[in-house]
């Protein structure tokens, strides 16, 4: 079953700190990282399903998956001077792939693959204890062209069904997000006011909005990433969006988020 | 898809580039050979000599005209500046 639904930034800086941040706004947005460790310990849930899209660590232009599901038995990366290494819910995986092949989607599928930093940063901060084994499913957000946002969302309402359907307790987790421009002439200047228009559209409960938007405006607003979101959309349908945290920095829009299932 | 701004398609004529900078920003033995000695480490990767060039100067802009990502281009420069001068993180 489907227990509960988070948005988290997975913004490196979170992580590594460095002195170009500002120390308030990492510590604000940790602290709404450890709000969701809490829910995650109250949903008591036995399996985090994460939908991230890989920064071309584990998928190269070799082979570019648009949507793509970890079923092996741990998977490992490395970002920087982190290292990391988790169990993957192998039953679940299997029968995402499995069932979401079923329903029409052409799932590429990896038992052995680098698990990218964007699985990471969220997991290191959410993790709940005892820690409880994932199911990392990766969407192409960096390799053009990708998934359409339309696509995500029907992906993402397939993949809400087959969590639902499950025995287990299933948290599913979008990383990413929200404006940022990475490598671009824009990376000091994100569109905040973007990510503020959507985040109220979200709180109303608009989440099938995102589906619309096309691939051209995310990538002008820097939220190439919000393909993430729109598979948990898919998945949540017209809940609610419960606003953790929304932190702008000098350099990306972070945001942390709660749907009710 | 056609209008994208910040991150288009890889053009195929920049795949051996693209596999550098990817190298330069996932492979640690593969950057540590580099840092070494970077045309022999370019070599191996059968760089054609305007890209190694752009490579060598870490000319942003040069590289993005042969077809870089731009994801790629940042990420090997961070990864090579970590590499040549150790920074502190967890700053705080």
């Amino acid at each position: 079953m489907l227990v509960g639904a988070f948005a988290c930034a997975h913004t490196p800086q979170l992580l590594a700190r460095p002195g170009t941040e500002d120390r308030d706004l990492v510590l604000r947005v940790h602290a709404a990282f450890a709000r969701v460790k809490r829910r995650l310990e109250a949903l008591r849930a036995d399996a985090i399903a994460i939908v991230a899209g890989d920064h071309v660590e584990a998928f190269f232009l070799d082979a570019v998956p648009a949507l793509a599901v970890y079923v092996g038995r741990e998977c490992a990366g490395t970002f920087g001077r982190y290292r990391y290494r988790f169990p993957i819910h192998e039953p679940l995986a299997r029968a995402v792939v499995e069932q979401g092949v079923e329903r029409g989607f052409d799932l590429f599928y990896t038992q052995h693959a680098p698990l990218d930093y964007a699985f990471y940063v969220p997991l290191h901060f959410t993790m709940p204890e005892p820690a409880v084994p994932i199911v990392p499913l990766h969407v192409n957000v960096y390799l053009p062209p990708q998934p359409t946002p339309r696509r995500c969302y029907e992906w993402g309402r397939a993949l809400g069904e087959i969590l639902r359907s499950r025995p287990e307790r299933v948290v599913l987790m979008a990383s990413g997000g929200m404006s940022h421009f990475p490598g671009t002439d824009r990376y000091a200047s994100p569109e905040f006011e973007y990510d503020r228009r959507l985040l109220e559209s979200l709180k109303a409960g608009h989440g099938r909005e995102l589906a619309a938007i096309t691939g051209e405006e995310l990538d002008k607003m820097g939220n190439i990433e919000l393909r993430t979101w729109a598979t948990l959309l898919g998945a949540v349908g017209d809940a609610r969006a419960d606003l953790y945290c929304y932190e702008p920095s000098w350099h990306h829009g972070n945001a942390v988020v709660e749907w009710p299932v | 898809m056609n209008d994208q701004p910040h991150y288009r398609f890889p053009p195929a004529s920049a795949y051996r580039l693209n596999r550098c900078l990817f190298a330069l920003k996932s492979d640690d033995a593969f950057r540590a050979r580099f840092v070494k000695d970077a045309p022999a480490a370019m070599a191996e990767l059968e760089l054609d000599a305007e890209d190694a060039a752009a490579v060598l100067r870490g000319d942003r802009d040069a590289l993005l005209a042969r077809g870089a990502h731009p994801y790629l281009v940042f990420m090997a420069d961070l990864r090579l500046r970590m590499e040549r001068e150790p920074v502190s993180f967890e700053f705080f």
